[in-house]
């Protein structure tokens, strides 16, 4: 992630997001055009819910034995000729890629969307060790220009308009300003493809990984993923370990759900399945493949109650549907990952301490257990952290002072009644005693209250 | 599902994701097509492996040995998928990955008997020890970065052509 984790400000950071309106119209056009053509992506399809059913069950088998499907990846892959490295945490991750890198004198390095890569804050690491990193998916590529973070997993630069592309490409690339995304487009193709004719390395992520073959299987539709992986003469492999399915042959309903669910199409540009490096007799490809499988706490998640968010496979679909992200956008959650299942990640991963805000970024409303492709029980997890955040006393003091009142007062008629009373005759001090993001946008209470009108 | 419905699903699909899309029967037919669908006197890769290949090279009077100095380029794919209107490209036997990747221009040739029903049929033959590139192909490079914006030909082919031969 680069810049510092800034979870525990998430209220403010909220705050000052739901006065963007540009953000936010942004952000709703996002989820309005995604939502929709997700829906209509899925209704020619027959069975959506038994495809769902089969996706979930594989992802459970995965889980129920992540350790051995791991262990057969790496046989595999290294089989198929490429080195595969285990990384217990981000630290040495980075630490195992700057070496591989600089082992080789890699000076120029292209990279493809990975949200691993972020999780790790791999860039700073490169650049501090003299290398440049260029992002090559087009909105990547906008925010790495303007030094920001992804505000969206699947769209990383929705919160910017064509005319801040424009202003941004034609002050860093010193190009005529169109606002037309078509021509900054293949401004971006042409300043990128001399980036990847030139790298000494190519870093890409990986949607899934196949234990069987040891093959890396990426979703791209710029064709800058099939750049990465095939154009520089190294290519190095970040993902994390539950990104595992047994079988090649599984995949065809995940190739079916999975671009569905993200983006609204049948399937994207191009599915590329990537079985160790080039062998004697092919024409093109990497001459070596290093694949590094990051754990960074997932171990640990597996072994705790909420190890199912382990399932997910990052399509985004939950925080399109996701009201309080599509109020807040993504860079709020203050973490790689938002949304839903980011919220969840972001606590498990980051911990309590450093999160527990965001563990309030959600209604329960439940919709995006409706979307989820592989029926993550979001809501059943986003409860355990809330229950998990009051244990370990991350509660806000004069909440919980607050609740218990309420309860003890709840609990008695009489009790209830004087409380009535008391709050409108005193709501002003109310008000102020109530902090004002709480009881400061809450309406006063009525003159009669409610239960006294009923007959 | 019989052999000319799943070419015409194919190409349905296809075209649905922005390729263009044709059906040619016989060698004569295949020319005269790619005499319609690339532009005379552009650099073209054809790098001759099959026999399709080797019938269309001569066509191409600018013929180029290294796909990155094509504008073009004019292939046998391994096979089709007629559930999503994609091409299958596959590493195998020398030929290169990129090379319906850097030009601008792909113009793929999908012999009839090798269009699979589905994602499924496919992958059942790839699965067990896969070559080492598949690139599963669905009309052209696209991006919607810029405000959804739909946007062709970002890093791959801006244009994309199947041929069922
Ligand atoms: S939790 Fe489900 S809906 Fe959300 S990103 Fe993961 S797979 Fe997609």
């Amino acid at each position: 992630m680069s810049g510092a984790q800034t979870s525990l400000s998430f209220r403010s950071n909220a705050g000052k997001a739901v006065g963007n309106q540009k953000l936010r119209a942004a952000m709703k056009h996002a989820a309005d055009t995604f939502g929709t053509k997700r829906i209509d992506a899925f209704a020619p399809v027959a069975d959506v819910e038994a495809m769902r059913d089969r996706a979930s069950a594989i992802r459970e088998e995965v889980l129920k034995n992540l350790p051995r499907y791991v262990d057969q990846f790496v046989a595999s892959a290294t089989r198929a000729g490429a080195t595969v490295h285990r990384a217990k945490d981000a630290t040495v991750a980075k630490e195992i890629i700057r070496k591989i890198l600089a082992d080789r004198g890699a000076r120029r390095i292209v990279k493809g969307k990975s949200m691993v890569s972020e999780e790790v804050d791999l860039n700073a690491h490169l650049e501090a060790a003299g290398m440049e990193v260029v992002e090559t998916d087009l909105g990547e590529y906008i925010i790495q220009l303007e030094g920001e973070a992804p505000s969206h997993i699947i769209v990383p630069a929705i919160h910017k308009d064509r005319r801040q592309v424009g202003k941004l490409f034609s002050e860093r690339l010193g190009v005529p300003y169109s606002d037309d995304p078509q021509v900054l487009t293949r401004t971006a193709r042409k300043v990128l493809r001399e980036k990847f004719l030139s790298a000494d390395a190519g870093v890409s992520g990986a949607n899934f990984a196949a234990a069987d073959t040891g093959s890396l299987v990426l979703f791209t539709n710029e064709g800058n993923g099939r750049m990465v992986t095939t154009v520089p003469p190294l290519h190095v492999a970040i993902l994390s370990i539950e990104k595992m399915i047994p079988s090649l042959a599984d995949f065809p309903d995940f190739i079916r759900l999975l671009p569905r669910s993200a983006t609204g199409q049948t399937i994207t540009s191009y599915v590329s399945v990537i079985t160790g490096p080039r062998k004697p007799g092919d024409a093109t490809g990497a001459k070596e493949l290093h694949i590094v499988l990051l754990d960074n706490g997932r171990t640990e998640i597996l072994g705790g109650e909420s190890r199912d968010i382990l399932k997910c496979i990052r399509c985004g679909a939950c925080m399109n549907v996701c009201p309080v992200y599509r109020t807040v956008g993504g860079h709020a959650y203050g973490w790689t990952y938002p949304g839903p299942m980011g919220l969840i990640l972001t606590t498990l991963l980051t911990g309590m301490a450093k999160s527990h805000p965001v563990v309030d970024a959600s209604t329960l409303c439940g919709a995006c257990v409706d979307v989820c492709p592989v029926r993550v029980p979001l809501v059943d997890i986003i409860l355990q952290l809330r229950r998990r955040k009051v244990r370990e006393g991350f509660s806000d003091p004069k909440e919980k002072a607050g609740m218990a009142l309420f309860g003890k007062v709840a609990a008695s008629p009489a009790l209830f009644a004087l409380g009535q009373r008391l709050a409108g005759r005193f709501w002003p001090v109310v008000r102020v005693l109530g902090g004002k993001d709480v009881a400061g946008r809450m309406p006063a209470p009525a003159k009669t209250p409610f239960r006294r009108k009923a007959p | 599902m019989s052999g000319p419905d799943l070419s015409a699903r194919f190409l349905g699909n296809a075209a649905a994701a922005a390729a263009g899309a044709h059906s040619v029967s016989g060698t004569g037919d295949l020319l005269a097509a790619l005499g319609r669908i690339v532009p005379a006197g552009s650099p073209v890769y054809c790098p001759g492996l099959t026999e399709l290949e080797k019938a269309a090279a001569p066509l191409f009077p600018n013929r180029v040995a290294d796909c990155m100095a094509a504008e073009v380029t004019v292939e046998e794919v391994f096979g089709a998928i007629a559930e999503t209107g994609t091409i299958v490209c596959v590493s195998e036997g020398g030929r290169a990955v990129q090379a319906g990747l850097l030009p601008a221009h792909h113009v793929a040739i999908v012999r009839r008997d090798r269009i699979f029903a589905t994602l499924d049929d496919l992958l059942a033959v790839v699965a067990g020890a896969p070559p080492t590139n598949i690139t599963l192909v669905t009309g052209p490079s696209r991006t919607a970065d810029i405000e959804l914006t739909l946007a062709i030909g970002v890093h791959g082919p801006e244009r994309l052509d199947v041929i069922v031969a």
